[in-house]
């Protein structure tokens, strides 16, 4: 289990939190389960309130895409060794249980996107 | 000092100084706090730590090298800040390491500054300041000055191993806790926080620069954040959640 949880990790962060040929950046996440529904949170700083998308692409993947308010270089943060600007968030995120995608809701305050998805009990196994 | 954790001096230090901590922890809340003070109180670095219990990592800033974890002051004021995530296995020797060094300055308060996660943190309008102190004396200064104390509960970090260390040692300690973020940066937080340290020590530090550029923080520690997290999560950051059990 730790060998897996390791390998996600690395999958996750052992690669730059930018795509230069695309020209986005990966925003912070999180996903929390709850009893009735899954809350994805995505920090958004910059973003472009009415340019963010969120795509179901996979009954289990949501593509979550938003335009910054201005392009962002490597300069900006005084890194000269790499060149590129960027000017999308984009990432995709896994929903560890079955939802609704049908249902989601999405609200975007102080530049964090939440997204609910309601929940799926698809099995119940009754009680004797 | 230990031989493989030892603290490097570039000038002279202050005696008698505040000594104040800020470290990669929840919304990074101790970090931004710590490098407005430095830009702010213009603060030069003073001394460094040479450790191999840090990754084989160098920060470079203007093309030369630089220890991850630095001692900023002027003449009142030292602060110890890192610029990278600390693994729980280095937390012990390295806090001891720099608290050992301030008692050797003859610093009369040290201060950390961190977060504590507040649930639905988008949704809190006014964000709370908690603290915890070294001793019954300095609790009931902070108390006084009308911050909340954390009364009961966990606490998991670098300020966890410093207030442990401070209280043994009788070096006089706070940490001062703003709801934050657990997993994203957070200014707002640090800018309370930094309210709260005004409060205390009466440093002067104009929080409004910090928050005009909350969004351009938050954009450039998405990284620092990201490895932040995962030391975290290897050090069971969530304990802080557990209702304790006390025996008496």
């Amino acid at each position: 289990m730790e060998e897996w949880a390791e390998r996600f990790r690395e999958r996750l962060i052992e690669k730059p939190s930018w795509d230069q040929r695309a020209c986005t950046m990966e925003p912070l996440r999180d996903v929390m389960v709850t009893p009735t529904e899954v809350i994805v949170t995505v920090d958004l700083p910059y973003a472009e309130e009415n340019t963010i998308q969120v795509k179901p692409i996979s009954k289990d993947t949501v593509e979550i895409l938003a335009k910054l308010k201005r392009k962002v270089r490597f300069d900006d943060f005084g890194i000269t060794q790499y060149k590129g600007e960027f000017h999308t968030f984009r990432c995709e995120t896994r929903i560890p249980v079955p939802v609704y995608m049908e249902k989601m809701e999405i609200r975007f305050r102080k530049g964090i996107l939440e997204i609910h998805l309601p929940r799926k009990h698809e099995y119940e196994i009754p009680i004797e | 000092m230990s031989e493989e954790t030892k603290i490097i001096e570039r000038k002279d230090v202050p005696h008698g100084a505040v000594m104040l901590f800020g470290f990669p922890d929840v919304g990074l809340v101790g970090v931004i706090a710590a490098s407005h003070i430095i830009s702010e109180l213009n603060l030069t670095e003073v001394a460094y730590m040479d450790s191999r219990l840090l990754p084989p990592l160098i920060v470079l800033h203007e093309g030369l090298p630089h220890s991850p974890i630095r001692i900023f002051g002027n003449h009142d004021t030292l602060l110890a800040v890192s610029e990278t995530a600390i693994s729980a296995e280095a937390i012990y020797p390295i806090m001891h390491t720099l608290i050992d060094w301030g008692r050797d300055k003859n610093v009369k308060l040290m201060i950390s500054m961190s977060g504590i996660p507040v649930q639905d943190r988008q949704d809190v309008k006014e964000l709370k300041v908690f603290a915890a102190a070294s001793s019954p004396e300095i609790l009931k200064m902070v108390h006084d000055k009308g911050i909340e104390i954390l009364r009961e509960g966990y606490m998991v970090g670098p300020q966890a191993t410093m207030m442990q260390y401070c209280a043994t040692t009788g070096v006089p300690a706070i940490t001062l806790l703003g709801q934050c973020f657990f997993n994203y940066p957070d200014p707002e937080a640090a800018a309370e926080v930094l309210k709260e340290l005004a409060n205390i020590i009466g440093i002067k530090v104009d929080i409004s620069k910090l928050l005009e550029k909350g969004e351009e923080i938050r954009l450039k520690a998405r990284d620092v954040m990201r490895r932040t997290q995962q030391e975290l999560s290897k050090m069971k950051k969530t304990r802080e959640y557990d209702i304790p059990l006390y025996v008496s």
